[in-house]
């Protein structure tokens, strides 16, 4: 419940889908009060610590700011501070490491969006490519393990839940205008367990509000493709 | 810690690379560890992830080994095991943001070194080299700010310190297998609160001991 002790938050980034995308669930999920900002850019790059974003901005009412950066420190501690990561530091690192594996198939997928060249585009698209099954292998293995409920772990919406989710997103949603091609390339990859988990986190009552605001991820991969009819 | 002796084994390749920081960990943990070089690429398909490093924990009371990958999240799991990291999540997430930016780095030079095409290495290395900037203008503000003891937070040798330190180390050495001139662009931009870091962080007590690979990166700049 949120009291006038409670702080609120700033997320700084850009006026899309992208990597502070993990972020805006866990600030949504953990109902607290929090607002995005969407800075001029460059010009103001000298004022976030690193000179990019996103950028978190904790307020308190005694106007002490706690300012981080870097989306996936952003998220652990949100999930943290909000009861998403366990305490245990153990089941904490089974489900960070499939974070930081998704984030490396993100950055394989920049990679062969930006190459300059056919043949690196082909390269990067490769390693992207089999990144992308390893991770989708891992992650449909890990959901087994867990009996198929729709949870990475347990049986509630979890850091993991939510940043496997997220970067589906980034890529199916977020950047199909710079790829048209990428949904039906990460599509029929996906598993049914992989699915159910998508269809499971926007259906979460603690998503209610964020998905009144962003456009739907399960509804794209549960789209028949011409494979299917 | 633990109520039976736990033993850590290191899988990754014979070099300092992603896992140097996770070595001086150990190290400096005080835990029993040693380093394992799995024929590769055979052995992929037995890791968590088909890739290294990967860390195993066996514990002698006959539970199951505790087994994870990705570099950053093995350092942070000793770190916070072994107290590295602090426990306040505020002093771990500003610590932990400049391991963050140094993944960033390290993912540029990568991806410099694996493109074939003049242009695609010339943008990757300029972005590398701009990062590269940002993380030590970050790196130096922090130092200073602590007031330049070699220690980027508080009194005592940090998770920051020592993640800091594997990233020079494999950066300025073991990345010239890939690019030769790699010191030569990197050195000049040390500034001396980072030499001092870089002293600081290997003599220390608790890592003096560590012997790595690629040797003294103390002594490496300083030649």
């Amino acid at each position: 419940m949120a009291t006038s002790k409670d702080p609120q938050y700033i997320l700084r980034y850009f006026d899309r889908i992208g990597v502070a995308e993990g972020s805006k669930l866990l600030l949504s999920a953990a109902n607290v009060e929090w607002i995005e900002e969407h800075p001029e850019w460059p010009q103001e790059k000298p004022n976030q610590p690193f000179g990019r974003m996103p950028v978190l901005i904790e307020k308190h009412v005694d106007d002490t700011d706690f300012v981080i950066c870097e989306s996936g420190n952003i998220e652990r501690y949100l999930a943290r501070a909000y009861g998403f990561i366990p305490s245990d530091i153990r089941q904490a690192a089974f489900q960070e490491q499939l974070r930081d594996q998704a984030s490396d198939m993100f950055a394989a997928f920049i990679s062969q969006l930006v190459a300059k060249s056919e043949e690196d585009r082909r390269e990067n698209f490769a390693k992207f490519d089999g990144l992308l099954d390893k991770l989708v292998e891992v992650q449909t293995k890990q959901i087994n393990a867990n009996g198929n409920n729709g949870h990475l772990f347990g049986d509630k919406l979890s850091y993991a839940d939510i940043v496997t989710y997220a970067f589906y997103k980034i890529i199916v949603v977020g950047m199909v205008k710079r790829q048209a091609n990428i949904v039906d390339i990460v599509r029929p990859k996906l598993t049914p367990q992989l699915i159910k988990l998508i269809t499971a986190v926007e259906a979460n009552p603690l998503l209610s509000s964020y998905m009144t605001r962003s456009d739907s991820l399960a509804a794209v991969v549960t789209k028949p493709t011409s494979a299917r009819l | 810690m633990f109520s039976s002796k736990v033993v850590y084994i290191l899988r990754y390749f014979d070099s300092t690379g992603l896992a140097e920081s996770s070595r001086i960990l150990l190290t400096a943990a005080g835990v029993e560890w040693t380093d394992e070089h799995p024929e590769w690429p055979q052995e992929k398909p037995n890791q968590p992830h088909g890739r290294m490093p990967v860390l195993v924990e066996k514990s002698t009371d006959g539970s199951p080994d505790f087994v994870i990958c990705e570099s950053s999240n093995i350092e942070r799991y000793l770190a916070r095991t072994y107290g590295f990291l602090p426990a306040d999540l505020k002093q771990a997430a500003l610590q932990e943001q400049v391991r963050d930016l140094i993944s960033d780095v390290n993912g540029l030079f990568t991806g410099y070194v694996y493109c074939q095409n003049a242009n695609d290495k010339a943008m990757l290395i300029a972005k590398f080299e701009s990062l590269l900037d940002t993380l030590i203008e970050t790196q130096t503000i922090l130092l200073k700010n602590n007031g330049n003891t070699g220690r980027l937070f508080g009194n005592s040798l940090s998770y920051a310190d020592i993640v800091s330190y594997g990233f020079y180390i494999n950066m300025m050495i073991n990345a010239a297998q890939f690019k030769p001139d790699i010191a030569n662009l990197i050195k000049p931009k040390l500034t001396p609160e980072l030499v001092k870091l870089i002293s600081t962080a290997e003599f220390d007590p608790l890592t003096v001991k560590h012997k790595s690979k690629d040797g003294s990166l103390t002594a490496a700049i300083s030649a």
